[in-house]
């Protein structure tokens, strides 16, 4: 099983395939939940704290925006952890969460200068287009070690059943 | 209601719980079950889950291997037209939900981009083919000076 970063981090098509082959994606979502849960932030709805810039040093120089530091602070740490990517090319404006361009092409950067198996799909906008993407997709995850997961997601990521482990 | 963006929420216990996680259930077009069903199917799993249903089908909230669980059997009503991915926030968080906020929500646009090609993605899964795409190339240099040849001529004649 890998942990395969996704860009756009959020995307659910990217993550339902990734969870249908056995391996296991890297999405933003997992890391949001973290930042609202932690019971050291004050102001629940502020989920930027002052220490998010601090952290996003280490990934991006201090003369960069404060928005683009803390923005690599919650994303940092999946690009950091992860051991394979698959990016999505030319897709339409306002796709993806994170809002800022700059910190797009600082992740994609961090991702494709990463000595991990990375692929790159174009954006589809057709039925061809898709098919596409999902046979490359399909292909990549099957040549990455572990996973073993069908197309109909039975044995993927989501693991033994409940009632096999000793019941409810 | 005055537009308020930022509300404090008010957490419960399970909010807290680093061991609760959130998935929402999104059904392509296509798809041979209805939010309904999925929702009523859901209900029927007897888990101790938080069931939400929605426009785009359901958000299941509960301890992980429940919320696991639940995903495993729901796939089964129709793996290539059910779709599920992690939510960072609980149902009805007033942080995100519509029901204390104006505007859409958050994700909503770029879930709005990836349900147009969930039909695609779906039929790619269940019949998978091989497909060759053209790639469009631009008028070679060579091409376009013919073209322009041969209108200049054009019009040399006709004088």
């Amino acid at each position: 099983m890998v942990k395969v970063a996704i860009y756009p981090p959020n995307s659910l098509i990217l993550a339902d395939l990734i969870e249908r082959k056995g391996h296991t994606p890297l999405a933003l979502q997992k890391q949001i939940r973290q930042k609202i849960k932690d019971p050291e932030i004050d102001s629940p709805p502020m989920n930027i704290t002052e220490e998010d810039p601090i952290n996003g040093l280490k990934y991006a120089a201090i003369e960069v925006p404060s928005g683009v530091r803390g923005r690599m602070s919650i994303i940092g740490p999946l690009i950091d952890a992860a051991e394979a990517a698959i990016i999505v090319d030319g897709a339409p404006f306002g796709f993806g969460c994170v809002g800022c361009a700059r910190t797009n092409e600082l992740s994609i950067f961090c991702l494709r200068k990463k000595d991990i198996p990375v692929l790159e799909v174009v954006y589809p906008d057709d039925e061809d287009g898709t098919r596409l993407m999902v046979n490359q997709i399909m292909d990549f995850l099957d040549s990455l070690p572990g996973g073993g997961g069908d197309l109909e997601g039975d044995s993927d990521v989501l693991g033994e059943p409940i009632a096999n482990k000793g019941g409810k | 209601m005055p537009a308020n963006l930022c509300i404090t929420p008010d957490l419960g216990k399970e909010d807290m719980d680093p061991e609760v996680s959130t998935r929402m259930i999104i059904l392509s077009s296509k798809a041979n079950v209805s939010e309904s069903e999925v929702v009523n199917f859901l209900h029927m799993l007897n888990l101790p889950i938080t069931i939400k249903w929605t426009c785009y089908g359901a958000m299941i909230s509960g301890k992980d291997e429940y919320v696991r669980e639940a995903i495993r059997e729901l796939r089964k009503l129709d793996p290539y037209g059910i779709f599920t991915k992690e939510r960072g926030f609980a149902p009805g968080d007033p942080r995100r939900c519509r029901g204390h906020r104006y505007g859409p929500r958050e994700g909503f646009h770029q879930m709005e981009k990836e349900f147009k090609i969930l039909d695609y993605v779906g039929e790619a899964l269940k019949n998978p083919r091989e497909v060759e795409i053209e790639k469009k190339e631009p008028v070679s240099v060579d091409y376009f000076k013919e073209i322009l040849e041969e209108e200049e001529n054009k019009k040399e004649d006709d004088k």
